[in-house]
């Protein structure tokens, strides 16, 4: 595919993030960061947040297991988890991670439970989603002028 | 990748140039999570800030208790064991004269209160913008 249509697609992907709610203002601060000297860090710093958040998942899936629930564990998990997303912009991750604190709080076993599955499918769409991107700008290689100037 | 179309509020732009303090700044960033290190660190080094990134309160203390300063200490709230109003009170307590910036995930004014209490010049939800951090190293570059 030509290249400059390449980079029309690449864009029309990463608006449709913003559009639909997936990524918000953080994630343009990711990139405004990404300049000659770190030309990858936006997706460096994506790959870094599922491979941690990997971990939380499992903690939180494990802790949601036990009975009765230690709401406190379960906090602090979604305390890392929702400084984490929100670093990404990861926007619906977020309102999970929000939801699922508010049942945390009130004690409601159920709504914890039902809000983590919601949290992980809403995880694995953007996972999905950026995964692809990625991949795309990848084949579709650099823009000619970097992102911000330095001088 | 390098595509940045969307808007840049807070970043201070002028004829595409970013933000950087005049004088030599110096920061830590204190974060038991890996995207926040990075993220925090990479936006305060691009307005020049020279910033290193522990993760616990206990390397923080400790590098102060080693003479090391800094114009600026931004620490996590819920870090393990030592917490972050915690290891705010111990620089105070070693002589810290740094701005001291509390953050967190989940704002909550008991939090604010007990970060404040300890020492704290600031306390806000994250993510680092450049909004707020902006203000704060012209601030410090005065």
């Amino acid at each position: 595919m030509e290249r400059n249509q390449m980079r029309r697609q690449l864009a029309l992907m990463r608006q449709s993030f913003f559009d639909q709610g997936f990524l918000d203002e953080q994630f343009i601060q990711l990139e405004e960061l990404q300049d000659d000297a770190n030309p990858n860090f936006v997706e460096e710093v994506v790959t870094l947040y599922y491979r941690d958040s990997s971990r939380l998942i499992l903690n939180i899936d494990q802790a949601l297991e036990r009975n009765p629930l230690d709401f406190n564990k379960l906090d602090n998990y979604m305390h890392q988890f929702k400084g984490s997303s929100t670093s990404i912009g990861a926007k619906k991750v977020k309102a999970e991670c929000t939801q699922f604190r508010e049942y945390c709080k009130a004690g409601n076993s159920e709504g914890c439970m039902r809000t983590f599955q919601q949290l992980k499918k809403e995880y694995a769409i953007l996972k999905r989603k950026l995964e692809a991107f990625f991949q795309q700008a990848r084949q579709a290689g650099p823009l000619e002028t970097a992102c911000r100037s330095r001088n | 990748m390098g595509m940045s179309g969307g808007s840049a509020a807070g970043n201070d732009k002028s004829e595409g140039q970013r933000f950087s303090c005049k004088s030599k700044l110096t920061a830590l960033v204190v974060d038991n999570g890996g995207v926040c290190r990075a993220t925090q660190t990479a936006l305060l080094r691009s307005y020049g800030v020279e910033t290193e990134a522990v993760e616990t309160g206990e390397a923080a203390v400790e590098l102060i208790a080693s003479g090391a300063t800094f114009s600026l200490i931004i620490i996590e709230m819920l870090l393990p064991f030592m917490n972050g109003p915690e290891t705010a009170k111990q620089s105070r307590a070693m002589g810290a004269q740094s701005k001291i910036l509390g953050i967190t995930a989940f704002f909550d004014e008991r939090d604010q209160q007990e970060f404040l209490a300890a020492g704290a010049d600031n306390f806000i939800e994250k993510p680092l913008s450049p909004e707020f951090v902006i203000p704060i190293i012209r601030e410090l570059d005065n």
